[in-house]
């Protein structure tokens, strides 16, 4: 298993992309650390409010995935430099100013991989 | 030696070298023999350099100890590497992965209060003033040794680490010591997130490589784990300024894990085409330093393993655990010995322009001879047909290097896809000796096209202001028993080592060539090789029990008393094996607990439990308590005994979980609680001479003599097999050494590895069973059973060396 520390993880995250959605929200990655996959979408957690799998959509390489469909059968490729957008419905969870944002992925050989960043909407 | 350094390659007193380099543990390949007979084969396969982790624990096992003594004597390994002409790379962590027990750190100072192992704590950075004063200790040590061998040409501090916060003092400091201590070489280290991390610490910026880390994935299909290795070049630049990229590790295959699926299935995914585009996209990117991981395979005898892997760390090497060349060595060898022929260590990417899917090319300015090399990769599952300068036909997941523009002696290429093997040449005359292909042609300026399809030996020559070119091919089949020896060729033996003598497994016809004397042959006769591939079944072999400790009123009042903590640390109990025994009262309704790896409970001399707790799942250890209900069938005397043995597989590694995750007896309660008093003892008693009479079979042993003809030119390497074994577990001990763990449960490993160093003429090998049939009653039905035990005894290879 790779441990990869949190400080490599963040910079996964596209500082800025952070959207206000009309009941949930959306924001984007950019794989930077190497090419691989995700094997499930635990959750994303913006401020309070946490966004389980059913309800968050991956959207990458021309590809719509919904995250509870995202498993270790069914893992989505995530290549070097590759982009995706995550759509997060069903409940409100953007304020003003700053907002705290966690998600928490599962990669085949590093276990969970979690990042906890910041960004203003 | 003057070690220097440019953004191109590594200068040794003052000329460019291409440091090839593979990784060898001499702690699993033991003893200088096996050392001298590693590094000679890869030498043989055109290696110019050895990478050596030296392991703290393995030398170290009671605080201020220190055992650099017989097989852990590290001088004749430096030796070894010295007598063949191999430039070292030496790697004294601390900490060192490599699937060894606890990554390398010594057992007593995970317990060491203040000492915070790698001075972190899963990520987050702790600064241990005792672990660095530790640290200084084994520099001390170590780093004396190494400044003996001016071959030392590399020293890596650290091994893949990273904090979330990134502070430099430990890094500085571990940088700082290897300097105050008379290291004068680069110090690097491998950066495994090609992140460019601790490039301003060091003096030349390195990283870690495996596009293939889960046996699971078809790299074939899932191309993209070269996204990295394809871009390598620009994280080098963006890292550091003036330092040559240099892979520290550069994958060459992959270990395999107790839940793994075997080394075969890893070799076969491999193929021999991994290596080649690892190996060519590398050199591509302009790489002019590269360790390949590993080149030799060893075995993690005694407790060398961590918890994750078993004996066997093969790692589908180009050399195998057995020292045996295997099919990925001859495409090492076939890029070697071109890097050989052509002076690679001064090129720059040049722009070329072609986008096709699956298809990588990169072509390179070669400022040493002045001409281009375009690399051309396929990774589409059909052959396909390219056109670039010239058309290139390509199968399947291959990769070549074709020069254009390269001005011979005698001609001038202007385009090759038949890819060069060899180069012998003088100031007048030069030989390249090419592997045929044919789909490839050679487009010689001038001359016009050549095509790539001939037969062994076939030749051209050209000839221009009194100097010659003369193109010698090869079919692949005799380019893999083709050797280069200085300005030599030997031709169709399986393998040659650098004092010239050739390895041969059956009658054959060899032959030299060289520029003086051109062609020679010498018939060579095996002597006495008799069918050897077909494994003895042993039938002649003593049964006996080895578990006095489970007995009732076994005198254990010479064991060590510990408190109320059980577990290794708390114990300083790092051995295997580890028995528990105290008393307990008939008031007993429940015993609680849990232990690590494998443990069994027994009560009045009789098993009450035996359980395997090894699982991980989704890539952690799953903790496990148990508990086993009492009865006074059971606890059937007023003071009933208890004993436990658990088997420890292994400490962490210390790359994801922490290296001191407890071991042994980790928690224990009873039911209503009453202190107990444990005595513990480390081992098996057959490895404590303490093989008395006993009644019980729990643990029982079978005893095999085996003569072994040691003759002088003559290699070869045998193995244990229990391909038919019945039994769940085994531990395997050659002449008293334990050199294997078996565990049926994954079937990962059946075979065994004698390992030469422990060989002897006369040999006693001790098969220690854990497990009991619980339907056979009685000792005597358990040593019947036990007579149609099969087990073999085979020989991997046999080898008669010629000179």
């Amino acid at each position: 298993m790779v441990v990869v520390p949190e400080f490599l993880i963040r910079r996964v995250y596209k500082k800025g992309s952070l959207k206000k959605l009309e009941n949930g929200a959306s924001l984007e990655l950019k794989n930077v650390l190497g090419p691989g996959f995700i094997s499930g979408f635990n959750y994303v957690k913006i401020n309070d409010v946490i966004f389980e799998p059913k309800n968050v959509k991956f959207i990458t390489g021309g590809q719509e995935l919904a995250g509870e469909n995202v498993s270790e059968a069914n893992p989505v490729a995530f290549r070097l430099n590759q982009e995706g957008i995550l759509v997060m419905t069903g409940q409100n969870c953007v304020i003003d100013g700053k907002n705290i944002i966690e998600i928490e992925v599962m990669n085949p050989e590093a276990g969970k991989v979690r990042m906890t960043v910041e960004d203003i909407a | 030696m003057e070690i220097t350094f440019d953004k191109h390659s590594l200068i040794i007193d003052g000329k460019r070298i291409f440091i090839k380099s593979g990784a060898f543990h001499y702690f699993r390949t033991p003893g200088y023999e096996m050392a001298l007979d590693r590094f000679a084969k890869m030498k043989s396969g055109g290696y110019n350099t050895v990478d050596i982790y030296f392991n703290w624990n393995y030398h170290s096992k009671a605080p201020g100890e220190y055992d650099f003594s017989g097989i852990k004597d590290v001088r004749k390994v430096l030796k070894a590497a010295k007598e063949i002409g191999l430039f070292v790379i030496a790697r004294p962590g601390p900490f060192i992965n490599g699937e060894v027990n606890a990554g390398g750190l010594p057992f007593w100072l995970l317990k060491m209060d203040d000492v915070i192992p790698r001075n972190r704590i899963g990520t987050e950075y702790h600064y241990s003033e005792k672990y660095m004063q530790y640290i200084e200790e084994w520099y001390d040590h170590i780093i004396p040794i190494i400044r003996e061998f001016d071959n030392v040409i590399l020293f890596q501090i650290e091994n893949e680490y990273a904090t979330d916060t990134m502070e430099e003092d430990y890094m500085r400091r571990l940088y700082k010591m290897a300097r105050e201590k008379g290291l004068t070489c680069p110090i690097f280290h491998n950066d495994a997130y090609f992140a460019g991390l601790w490039a301003d610490v060091v003096d030349i910026y390195a990283l870690d490589l495996y596009p293939y880390i889960n046996p699971n994935q078809n790299w074939k299909q899932d191309n993209f784990c070269f996204d990295t290795l394809d871009n390598v070049e620009e994280i080098f630049r963006g890292a550091k300024e003036n330092s040559p990229p240099f892979i520290a590790e550069m994958q060459s295959g992959w270990f395999d894990k107790w839940d793994g699926s075997g080394y075969k299935h890893i070799r076969d995914a491999l193929g021999d085409e991994h290596i080649n585009i690892m190996t060519k996209t590398a050199l591509s990117q302009g790489v002019t330093l590269f360790n390949h991981y590993m080149a030799a395979g060893g075995t993690s005898w005694d407790d060398l393993a961590c918890d994750e892997v078993y004996t066997s760390y093969e790692f589908t090497a180009p050399i195998d655990e057995f020292g045996i060349i295997q099919n990925n060595f001859y495409k090492v060898k076939e890029i070697n010995y071109f890097l050989d022929s052509f002076d690679f260590t001064n090129t720059d990417p040049v722009p070329f322009e072609f986008n096709q899917e699956n298809i990588y090319t990169k072509l390179r300015h070669d400022n040493t001879n002045n001409c281009d090399w375009l690399f051309v990769r396929n990774m589409n599952a059909e052959t396909v047909e390219l056109n670039l300068q010239k058309t290139v036909r390509l199968k399947p997941y291959d990769m070549k290097i074709c020069p254009v523009n390269l001005q011979l002696k005698g001609c001038e290429i202007e385009f090759s896809d038949v890819e060069i093997f060899a180069r012998l040449y003088d100031e007048n005359e030069e030989i390249l000796f090419m592997i045929a292909d044919k789909d490839a042609n050679i487009y010689l300026k001038d001359y016009g096209i050549i095509s790539g399809d001939k037969n062994d030996y076939d030749n051209l020559i050209f000839e221009k202001d009194g100097k010659t070119t003369q193109f010698v091919f090869l079919t692949k089949r005799l380019a893999d028993r083709s050797w280069l020896l200085k300005d030599k060729l030997i031709f169709n033996a399986d393998y040659v080592l650098p004092n010239g003598a050739a390895a041969l497994e059956r009658n054959t016809e060899i032959a030299y060539y060289d520029l003086k004397h051109k062609f020679a042959k010498k018939y060579c006769v095996i002597n006495e090789f008799k069918d050897y591939e077909k494994p003895e079944i042993i039938k002649d072999f003593q049964i006996g029990f080895c578990s006095p400790e489970i007995d009732l009123h076994y005198d254990y009042s010479n064991w060590k008393k510990i408190g109320t903590k059980t577990d290794s640390f708390s114990c300083e109990l790092y051995d295997e094996f580890v028995w528990y025994k105290a008393k307990i009262p008939d008031i007993l309704k429940e015993i609680t607990l849990s232990a690590r790896h494998l443990f069994a409970v027994y009560i009045n001399g009789k098993e009450v439990l035996n359980r395997n707790s090894y699982k991980i799942e989704k890539l952690q250890e799953v903790p496990e308590t148990i508990s086993i209900p009492l009865d006074t069938k059971i606890l059937n005397h007023e003071i009933n005994e208890l004993t436990i043995l658990v088997q420890n597989l292994g400490f962490d590694k210390g790359f994801s979980g922490d290296t001191n995750s407890p071991r042994g007896l980790v928690t224990f309660e009873t039911k209503p609680t009453v202190p107990l008093e444990f005595y513990v003892c480390e081992k098996l008693s057959i490895e404590r001479n303490d093989l008395r009479e006993s009644e019980n079979p729990y643990l029982t042993k079978i005893t095999v003599n085996f003569d072994i003809d040691f003759k002088n030119d003559v290699f070869f390497a045998k193995y244990l097999s229990l391909e038919n074994f019945w039994y769940r577990r085994a531990t395997i001990f050659l002449n008293g050494v334990k050199i294997g763990r078996y565990i049926k449960r994954t079937r990962v490993q059946e075979k065994f590895y004698l390992i030469n160093e422990f060989l002897k003429p006369h040999n006693t090998l001790d098969i220690v069973i854990w497990e009991k049939d619980r339907n056979i009653k009685s000792p005597w039905g358990f040593k019947s059973d036990m007579k149609n035990v099969i087990i073999q005894i085979g020989t991997q290879k046999m080898y008669q060396l010629f000179k």
